[in-house]
């Protein structure tokens, strides 16, 4: 600053200040700044007994050769000025905040735009405070039933304060990430491995969440939690395989139920069908019993309508008809005993021998079908035998 | 140039030379302890701008944020001999630089060594009353508050440090111990995996019995209603026989026998041996039915 006062053939640097007033009126920042380096100017020219100033001018007067240093000084200057304009301004970024420290104390927080400073006095530092930073934790850990359990957890904090942030901690982040690492196994040595792995893992990250920011209050970190991720829980690599048997257990449990169930919709629904098939057969045979009971009696009872009016006629055709039936679909053998007294041979057992080939036949061709009639003749032998039962106590009581 | 302007320019260097050898400015961040001659005569200096005497009097500054010490991990016994790996932090700020700089010569590394055996120290008193399950859930914070306020008692006065936090990171178990959790743990899942598989098949024989227990009742209920059914129609075919032949029951046997007859020997194959004197044929041998 020293080399700016010969400039003296300058106008606007009248090394005693007068310009200094001048210049005042100037627009509002830089005045400051001029002022204190025309202060310092001030105090050098008093100090060195003005003698600058007046060898200058009488330099300028004297010779070219001074000339020409002069406008080198005047450059040098005007250079220097400009340099010290420069570096008065800068600018804060919308996602920044800027700590001002004057004379190394801190001074204010400035937000973003165009901002002043004064050189070499302020010392100003910007921090990054919208963004949204991260950090990772990952590691097994110990969980409350002691077992073990690989976590892997990401944080997502901001700066919340840019002062604290600054001013507070020395390092911030590395202080973030001790922090969360003790956060992390504190919240998971207070859990149980099941919670860890399945359903609280949203409440583990919760709980991480503020034990963080708790840690990082206490430290006047300047920092804000934003958000705690819990990744991924998992069992440690060596039991890994155990955990997917449990897994793969439970889908054998779940088959072997639906395995059953399977069974179960198969036999019931068929039992159920037999069920009705039985009772259906059983409804049939009823229906089919009483509707042959009813037709059998009623045909024997128009018979017996008629027989009423005539019963010899009747009873007579009837077992001539019958007898007629019978004798033309048997085999006959006639035998007069009492006009021949002849032993008369019949050859019996070739008969029967027929008789047996046929009738085999027949009653294996038969007997499915006739089973209904087997049935009914033997309800009607037991009627039969009821009716003489009734027939004997009736007489008895009658007599 | 005169040698009157050269003096000039020198005399101004120098002047500036030595204001700003006089004036030192301290950070926010930081504070400082004035040295004359090596004596302490100025302590605790805060953020500012303050001035010295040149070349006599030295600044020291020092950092006072709060710093984070990472603690090389050691392992320590629990109360049952449980050995655990304890890797641990410090979170700490030089409270007094004055006793500070006495006391470690301003050197944070020697602080933090300082520090490190008396919070190591510390760790294994603690960690050696209490069990296993206490350090790793049960009383962390209780822990950690308890030796901070332990090392603070005596590192304030003897270090100018302040302790903020100590705190554990990591708790681990030693190599070969891990391997013996792996297997319980192991153990456990495969007790837990047979426990559903069994379940399974518990209820699976469950579902099995109860589907062949309705399949035995439905088939029975049904017969037993089939076997109702058919003895209703049984009962109903006898009444229906016996009101139709009660009516006569002389006419009745005359015919039921009758039917009987033509039913009994409906086949050729049914041989008839008859004589002459049945009363069916009386006619054959004599026009008049006398029977003899």
């Amino acid at each position: 600053m020293a080399w700016n006062e010969p400039g003296g053939n300058r106008n606007d640097n009248d090394p005693w200040g007068t310009g200094g007033g001048r210049r005042g009126g100037n627009d509002q920042g830089p005045p400051d700044l001029d002022e204190a380096l025309k202060k310092g100017l001030d105090k050098l020219n008093k100090m060195l007994g003005g003698k600058g100033g007046k060898s200058g001018g009488g330099d300028s007067g004297s010779g070219g050769s001074a000339g020409g240093f002069g406008a080198v000084i005047a450059l040098a200057a005007i250079l220097v000025v400009g340099y010290v304009v420069y570096q008065s301004f800068y600018t804060v970024d919308e996602q920044e905040r800027a700590v001002v420290l004057r004379f190394g104390e801190y001074s204010r927080t400035e937000d973003p735009g165009l901002r002043f400073k004064v050189p070499l006095i302020d010392d100003v530092r910007k921090v990054r405070v919208t963004n949204v930073r991260s950090a990772e934790s990952a590691g097994q850990m110990l969980t409350q039933d002691e077992n073990l359990v690989t976590v892997d957890l990401q944080v997502q904090y901001q700066v919340s304060n840019a002062r604290d942030y600054v001013l507070n901690v020395r390092d911030s982040n590395q202080a973030l990430a001790f922090a969360t690492d003790s956060a992390l196994r504190h919240e998971v040595g207070s859990a149980t491995l099941d919670d860890v792995l399945t359903e609280g893992r949203a409440e583990l990250a919760i709980n991480v969440e503020q034990r963080l920011q708790a840690f990082l209050q206490d430290y006047g970190a300047g920092l804000r939690i934003v958000r705690v991720n819990v990744e991924s829980t998992q069992p440690p690599g060596p039991v890994q395989d155990a955990f997917r048997e449990v897994q793969r257990a439970r889908e054998d449990e779940q088959r072997s139920i639906e395995e059953a169930e399977t069974y179960r919709n198969k036999i019931v629904p068929e039992a159920r069908g037999r069920a009705q098939r039985l009772i259906e057969e059983a409804n049939a045979y009823k229906s089919r019993v009483v509707e042959t009971a009813r037709g059998e009696t009623a045909r024997y009872l128009d018979l017996l309508a008629v027989y009423s009016d005539a019963p010899r006629v009747t009873r007579e055709r009837m077992y001539i008809q019958a007898l007629e039936n019978v004798m033309s679909n048997t085999s006959k053998v006639f035998v007069d005993t009492k006009s021949s007294n002849n032993m008369m041979y019949l050859p019996l057992d070739q008969m029967i021998k027929r008789n047996t080939v046929t009738s085999g036949r027949d009653s294996s061709g038969n007997t499915g079908s006739m089973s209904g009639q087997v049935d009914i003749q033997s309800v009607t032998d037991e009627v039969l035998r009821e009716l003489r039962n009734r027939q004997a106590t009736n007489s008895r009581t009658g007599r | 140039m005169g040698p009157k302007s050269i003096i000039g320019l020198a005399g101004a260097l120098i002047v500036v030379l030595v204001v700003s050898a006089s004036v030192y400015i301290i950070p926010e961040t930081h504070r400082g302890v004035l040295l004359r001659f090596g004596e302490l005569i100025e302590t605790n200096i805060p953020a500012g701008i303050h001035f010295k005497v040149p070349v006599i009097d030295q600044v020291r500054e020092f950092d006072v944020r709060v710093l984070t010490t990472d603690l090389p991990a050691h392992q320590y016994l629990t109360v049952e001999k449980k050995p655990l790996d304890v890797d641990s932090y410090i979170a700490w700020q030089i409270a007094d630089v004055d006793t500070f700089y006495r006391s470690t010569g301003g050197d944070e590394f020697r602080a933090q060594s300082l520090l490190s055996s008396r919070v190591d120290n510390g760790l294994r008193n603690e960690f050696g009353v209490r069990t296993m399950h206490e350090v790793v859930s049960g009383q962390r914070d209780e822990l950690m508050h308890s030796l901070r306020d332990q090392v603070n008692e005596t590192s304030v006065d003897e270090f100018g440090i302040r302790v903020l936090d100590i705190r554990v990171k990591a708790i681990e178990l030693p190599q070969q111990v891990s391997e013996n959790v792996y297997r319980r743990m192991a153990t456990e899942r495969e007790k837990l995996a047979q426990e559903f598989r069994s379940r399974g098949r518990e209820a699976a024989e469950g579902i099995r019995a109860d589907a062949d227990r309705q399949q035995t009742v439905i088939l029975a209920e049904a017969f037993a209603k089939s076997e109702e059914l058919r003895g209703e129609g049984d009962g109903e075919a006898a009444r229906i026989y016996a009101d139709a032949y009660s009516q006569d029951e002389e006419f009745y046997s005359f015919y039921r026998s009758i039917t009987a007859y033509q039913n009994a020997f409906s086949s050729k194959d049914d041989i008839m041996v008859i004589d002459s004197d049945s009363d069916f044929l009386r006619f054959l041998k004599d026009p008049m039915g006398a029977t003899n």
